[in-house]
């Protein structure tokens, strides 16, 4: 089944020269208009219009995460904001977040391609849209929320959290696709299990799972358990949210929709564009987005592209699951946390030691994260209470900046093993691998 | 702003013709469609023809929240599922929360009703308004957020919670119009005041509050500390979600989308319409609506109508602010609570006794619900640790089922007052 078959199924040689008209106009406005575009490329010495075939992107320079945050919040706008129809952004702490703009177009835009990605993954008008990722100005909710609508399915627009109710909402409408990270797919299932629901009695029939890293043994399960076929989702809200890419039926790669996005893969210490297969770190440059165009921008995900025809007939490129980070970030539920935010905070509290460790692991499907702080010896030995007090604080202040729980247990000074070299700050006990 | 001039200002009499057209079809559809209803109307003798004025409405069964459920989920929809585009549900019990179904011209004909809503509040195009309404199965963040994408202003979808990165949202990205529930917007004042932000410098401008009553003096207060023009509106999942009626900038009384839903004030009791000007149950048709029309459904929200012509220019009918409820139904927050969800909650844990009290308070402007649990001496645990965890467990059964933070307090038995008569279930200090 396909969406847009035209564009979707167009001949490479096609492709290549939409995806030169389009990288041209976009270099042309972002130069234009967004001052911080002219800077870069000035000082690159490079103008849009050396741009003459799509090989010459590489000669363009890179867009980083820090470069939507120095121009916090609107210097990457390319349009004014009385032509601003959203407004999302990512998480984090003041100086962390990115803010990223759309138009009117550029919703559509945005609605067309998670709807791709809705009948990549078997999704028809018939369907019974159960979107379990939260709404908000995180782009996973809105995103699929508005693919839906504009596939003319049912949508339950049920945002995150609440599980019981989840499930029971699975059961009394029929939904029939479920819309969530894949470690939440996991949690429903043992959750429907204590609550006596089969999942072999409900109607659920595909699973659109993304925001975070998983595995392919983590597929086998989720199928088994929930009785679904699981599809793999891929977007950053940088780029636009989900509907960057997304699994066929043929499950071998996500096609990346290449008429919206140009995709490299580069390696992340020398830059250099890899070829096919080859793993490195994503780059995507937008060419059809005009609020917010980001160019060569680094996602940080570790993947590979492959330019195979697929068995399905699409002719788009295909990225393998991301394998991981190039950068520290933990994800934790979906929501992006770096450790130095989690310092940050720490640092912030009154009696705090500046040693500290964070323990991700994943209880019953569900990331837990744990983090061990040391206190001030005068504070340890005052009355529970008053512990009690300060990891209760430290929690809030974490759930209120980073959106995430978080247990924070007090431990008394010296107890966090030192290092000599790098500080073993993070302890990783999941298993995303395999 | 008007948005609609041609519908907000129509002649009275057009109105009305159009009502009578439109009464006519609703009736007819949910004939053809509805066994629910097709059941009620013979069962009072009505039949579509009959419909030949206005005033033969009375003529039409009531519909209420009872009717709803006993054919949850899907008994009152009048199309298949393959034409139903969007589900929401009130905030519900794990038994029978109502669930109202929209098709694609349903949901067009909401932001066009919100649209409304947002202009009236004085939303334009070059507003960044930020929807701090929860998005979800809760029609109040999605209802608004459809308006203002109809206007034309930029949406920032912060949803409900996180007050700090609500405030510093509205200071980098310049917010210009807040859309919330009332007591909320307080909570931000006082978070912002301590952050030792003040809202009143901020570009904030206007806000447009619902999902819970609120009072005129509070309505200065936060006029005041945001400094903005702060306007009232209303809306039922039920009938639609926010955008059934909303106040102008005139402030006085909310001009109901008449065009859309047909209201009605009437004796609770009796089930008789009121004259104008008199106080009742508030009761609703939708006009226009295709997945999920209601006939007469009840509200159990008092109000008023004004007959007066409006300053505005609007000739919409106005409702006066909501001033009560003829059911015990609590609004937490925006949250729809009854006591009765809390003790359904309680009775299927074991060791607790069916004494228990619900406490309101509002803590700064933020209401807070509290509930107080007896537990039979057996299983009163003796560690401090335990004691949380039951009730930390007891809160999560009832987050799950409210979608609502209640704090648990354990209390020993025969510690909750006993009353000779009915037992006082709910104490409200929050003194509005």
């Amino acid at each position: 089944m396909f969406w847009d078959e035209k564009n979707e199924a167009i001949s490479r040689d096609e492709l290549q020269g939409l995806q030169l008209s389009r990288l041209q106009a976009t270099l042309e406005r972002a130069y234009s208009k967004i001052p911080f575009y002219k800077k870069k490329f000035d000082k690159a010495g490079i103008k849009p219009a050396d741009i003459k075939n799509l090989s010459d992107l590489t000669s363009v320079p890179f867009t980083t995460k820090d470069d939507l945050r120095d121009n916090y919040p609107f210097g990457m706008f390319a349009e004014p904001l009385d032509d601003i129809v959203r407004v999302h952004a990512s998480s984090g702490t003041t100086g962390q977040v990115t803010v990223v703009g759309y138009t009117a177009t550029d919703i559509d835009t945005w609605a067309e391609l998670v709807t791709r990605c809705i009948v990549l993954s078997g999704g028809t008008k018939k369907d019974i849209i159960q979107v379990a990722y939260g709404y908000g100005l995180f782009t996973g909710g809105l995103g699929l929320h508005y693919g839906g609508e504009k596939l003319g399915a049912m949508v339950i627009p049920m945002s995150g959290g609440n599980t019981k109710r989840q499930i029971q909402v699975m059961k009394d409408f029929g939904s029939t696709i479920l819309c969530c990270t894949p470690s939440y797919a996991l949690y429903m299932g043992e959750v429907a299990a204590e609550m006596g629901i089969d999942f072999k009695q409900l109607n659920l029939k595909a699973g659109i799972f993304g925001a975070e890293p998983w595995s392919e043994s983590m597929r086998q399960e989720i199928e088994t358990k929930l009785n679904l076929k699981a599809y793999d989702i891929y977007g950053l809200s940088e780029v636009i949210g989900p509907g960057v890419a997304n699994e066929c039926e043929v499950q071998q790669g996500l096609h990346v929709f290449e008429d919206h996005f140009i995709p490299e893969v580069i390696d992340p210490d020398s830059g250099e564009v890899l070829g096919p297969g080859e793993q490195g770190e994503l780059v995507i440059t937008t060419i059809t987005k005009e609020a917010t165009p980001v160019i060569r921008y680094r996602t940080k995900d570790v993947t590979s592209l492959n330019f195979e025809p697929c068995a399905c007939g699409r002719t788009h490129a295909r990225m393998q699951r991301v394998f991981g980070r190039s950068d520290d970030m933990l994800i934790i539920r979906g929501v992006n946390v770096f450790p130095s935010q989690i310092e940050e905070i720490l640092m912030s509290v009154e009696g705090t030691e500046p040693h500290y460790q964070i323990i991700v692991d994943r209880q019953k499907a569900l990331d837990e994260v744990e983090i061990q702080v040391e206190v001030a010896a005068d504070i340890f030995s005052d009355e529970i209470k008053r512990l009690a007090q300060l990891s209760g604080l430290i929690e809030q202040e974490i759930r209120e900046d980073l959106g995430i729980g978080a247990k924070v247990t007090l431990v008394e000074p010296k107890t966090i093993q030192r290092s000599e070299g790098k500080a073993k700050r993070l302890v990783d006990k999941r298993d995303l691998a395999g | 702003m008007i948005w609609n001039a041609e519908y907000e200002s129509m002649k009275r009499e057009d109105i009305r013709e159009l009502q009578l057209r439109r009464l006519q079809w609703i009736v007819k559809w949910v004939n053809e469609r509805v066994p629910a209803y097709k059941k009620k109307l013979d069962k009072a003798g009505v039949k579509p023809s009959d419909i030949k004025t206005l005033e033969d409405s009375t003529k039409l069964p009531f519909t209420t929240k009872d009717d709803l459920m006993e054919d949850y989920p899907f008994g009152f929809f009048a199309l298949p599922m393959s034409k139903v585009v969007r589900i929401h549900s009130t905030s519900g019990t794990t038994g029978d929360p109502v669930v109202v179904g929209y098709s694609r011209g349903d949901i067009n004909t909401w932001a066009e009703v919100t649209a409304r809503v947002a202009a009236g509040g004085g939303v334009t195009e070059d507003d960044v308004i930020q929807v701090s309404f929860g998005y979800g199965l809760f029609t109040g963040g999605f209802g608004m957020h459809y308006g203002v994408e109809r206007v034309g202003a930029t949406v920032i979808p912060v949803s409900a919670g996180n007050t700090e990165r609500q405030i510093m949202i509205m200071q980098n990205l310049k917010t210009t119009g807040l859309i919330c529930t009332p007591s909320y917007a307080l909570h931000m004042s006082e978070v912002a005041a301590k952050m030792g932000v003040d809202m009143r410098s901020m570009p904030l401008r206007i806000a447009l509050f619902g999902a819970e009553p609120w009072s005129e003096g509070m309505r200065k207060e936060i006029e005041e500390r945001l400094g903005v023009m702060a306007t009232d509106n209303y809306g039922l999942s039920e009938i639609m979600g926010p955008g059934v009626a909303f106040e102008c900038e005139q402030k006085n009384g909310l001009h109901i989308s008449e065009d859309h839903f047909l209201p009605e004030v009437i004796d609770p009791e009796t089930g008789e319409q009121l004259p104008m000007g008199e106080t009742g149950e508030l009761a609703f048709t939708t006009l226009t609506k295709e997945a999920f029309p209601m006939i007469r459904y009840r509200t159990k929200d008092l109000t008023t109508f004004i007959a007066e012509p409006c300053e505005c220019g609007r000739t919409l009918i106005r409702m006066a602010r909501v001033q009560g409820r003829t059911d015990d139904m609590l609004i937490i927050r925006g949250v729809n609570v009854f006591p009765s969800q809390i003790e359904h909650v309680l009775t299927e844990i074991e060791g607790v006794e069916p004494q228990y009290q619900i406490v309101l308070t509002r803590e700064g402007t933020m209401d807070q619900i509290e509930v107080w649990v007896e537990v039979s001496q057996a299983v009163f645990p003796d560690a401090m640790r335990k004691l949380v965890e039951f009730e930390r467990d007891i809160e999560n059964r009832l987050y799950n089922v409210l979608g609502l933070h209640a704090k648990v307090k354990l209390v020993e038995p025969n510690s909750i007052e006993r009353t000779a008569g009915k037992a006082k279930r709910v104490i409200d200090r929050r003194g509005n």
